[in-house]
């Protein structure tokens, strides 16, 4: 029962972040990325466990593509289907600037009520 | 779901089918090509494991069938609603019935309508050209490659016919193409390719969008020439009469035109009105093909949503629908 409350949480949680990671992570990235290293880049940053499903992560790049923050190249591969390679357009770095701002006064405002709890979080995180 | 774990990239593609039963078929090809990429290079790094005990860890990793499948599901509602322009219906019949010119929909129908002679010309000949070379080299050495070269080119040209469909008449269409599954053998693979109904279909379409569209074409063009012309007819008359042209004036028109039409001062105006009714509802009649042409489009092109359980078992291939 906990767990998935956590779990519900955690993904009430993510909506909106998924978008705002996976445009910083292309935004630092000098090369165009796909779907699979996008995934193992985000869970190598956090010790091999990503906070998100990486499952979850492959509707949200179409989903901003299909916005034109991202735009994408099929290459072929030999291990599975053709790969889609992501690269982050002017608009998107530009959505990135914006989204950036809101995300740090909303974890600065956040952190103002929870600071309390900071050393439970840091331990079960 | 209480379901047994999957332990092979088939019985994962296959779980999560499943799990997307009744979601849109375009998606589901979507959603199946996006895990199966997933899969497919997760497995390719690790070397050293099984396929199955890679598969292990995947729904910590990927995510498990359901929620991978709920992801789609919910990212798919939430695209919709922030792409789609929220539209004021009109509430009396005569706003509904003028309103089809403030959809944008009516008018890309309208061009799809045009468009049609052209691909359906195209997309003719390259199969009637594929099939018939196919046929006649099928004797050969080169028959068979060649056969699968064509498939290669119907495949990518039944997913452009998609992206153009979606983006004339904003039903949803694949995004991704049918990725075949790479565990089978080369000859395996042929073999599916051949008893795919999809296969057939889709050259079914190419062929058949010639004759569609030719009517399409037809319909757009007399339809737009005889509204437009009518349209226009009271401003000339009345140009002409004025005499603002004087190129021959009221004449050369009267001789084109019936005659009563300019012997009674009000017939003018009632053939504009005519045009502009006409003109209307051939605005909502590309509207209707439009969107009876992207069903077609898709039992034709995009594989059928889900096939029955005993068959995926029997057969055991993840995406022979």
């Amino acid at each position: 029962m906990d767990d998935s409350n956590e779990r519900k949480f955690q993904k009430e949680l993510n909506g909106g972040l998924v978008g705002l990671v996976l445009l910083a992570v292309l935004a630092e990235s000098d090369e165009d990325l796909y779907g699979y290293e996008i995934a193992k880049r985000l869970a190598n940053a956090n010790e091999g466990t990503s906070i998100f499903k990486e499952g979850t992560i492959y509707p949200v790049l179409r989903a901003l593509s299909a916005g034109n923050l991202l735009t994408s190249r099929i290459v072929p591969s030999y291990s599975g289907p053709p790969r889609r390679y992501y690269r982050i357009t002017e608009q998107g770095r530009g959505v990135l600037a914006e989204w950036k701002l809101i995300w740090a006064s909303t974890r600065d405002f956040v952190d103002r009520f929870t600071e309390i709890q900071n050393s439970e979080i840091g331990h079960s995180s | 779901m209480n379901r047994s774990a999957p332990r092979s990239i088939d019985q994962y593609l296959r779980q999560l089918r499943e799990e997307l039963a009744g979601a849109d078929s375009a998606l589901i090809q979507d959603a199946l090509y996006d895990a199966e990429e997933y899969l497919r290079a997760e497995v390719a790094a690790h070397p050293e494991k099984s396929e199955s005990d890679v598969l292990e860890l995947i729904a910590s990793t990927y995510g498990a069938p359901d929620e991978v499948a709920s992801a789609y599901r919910d990212t798919e509602i939430k695209v919709k609603a922030a792409m789609a322009t929220p539209r004021k219906e009109p509430h009396t019949a005569l706003g509904r019935f003028f309103g089809v010119f403030l959809d944008p929909r009516a008018y890309t129908s309208l061009f799809f309508m045009l468009l049609a002679l052209a691909t359906g010309i195209i997309y003719f000949v390259l199969a009637v050209a594929g099939l018939s070379l196919s046929a006649g080299f099928s004797v050969l050495i080169i028959g068979v490659p060649f056969f699968l070269m064509f498939m290669a080119v119907c495949r990518v040209v039944s997913l452009a016919e998609g992206r153009l469909i979606e983006a004339m008449t904003g039903v949803r269409m694949p995004r991704r193409p049918v990725y075949q599954g790479a565990a089978l053998g080369f000859w395996a693979r042929i073999g599916e390719m051949l008893r795919d109904r999809r296969t057939w279909s889709t050259i079914a379409y190419l062929v058949l969008m010639l004759p569609i569209g030719i009517i399409y074409f037809v319909i757009a063009v007399a339809g737009l020439s005889v509204s437009l012309s009518l349209i226009v007819l009271p401003i000339a008359t009345v140009i002409a009469q004025a005499g603002w042209f004087g190129v021959g004036g009221i004449e050369a028109f009267s001789d084109a035109q019936p005659a009563w039409a300019f012997h009674t001062g009000f017939g003018i105006p009632v053939l504009g009105l005519a045009g502009l009714l006409l003109l209307t509802s051939l605005m909502h009649l590309a509207r209707g093909i439009g969107r009876l042409h992207a069903l077609f489009a898709k039992t034709m092109l995009v594989a059928r949503s889900a096939p029955s359980a005993p068959e995926a078992a029997e057969s055991g291939a993840p995406l022979a629908a």
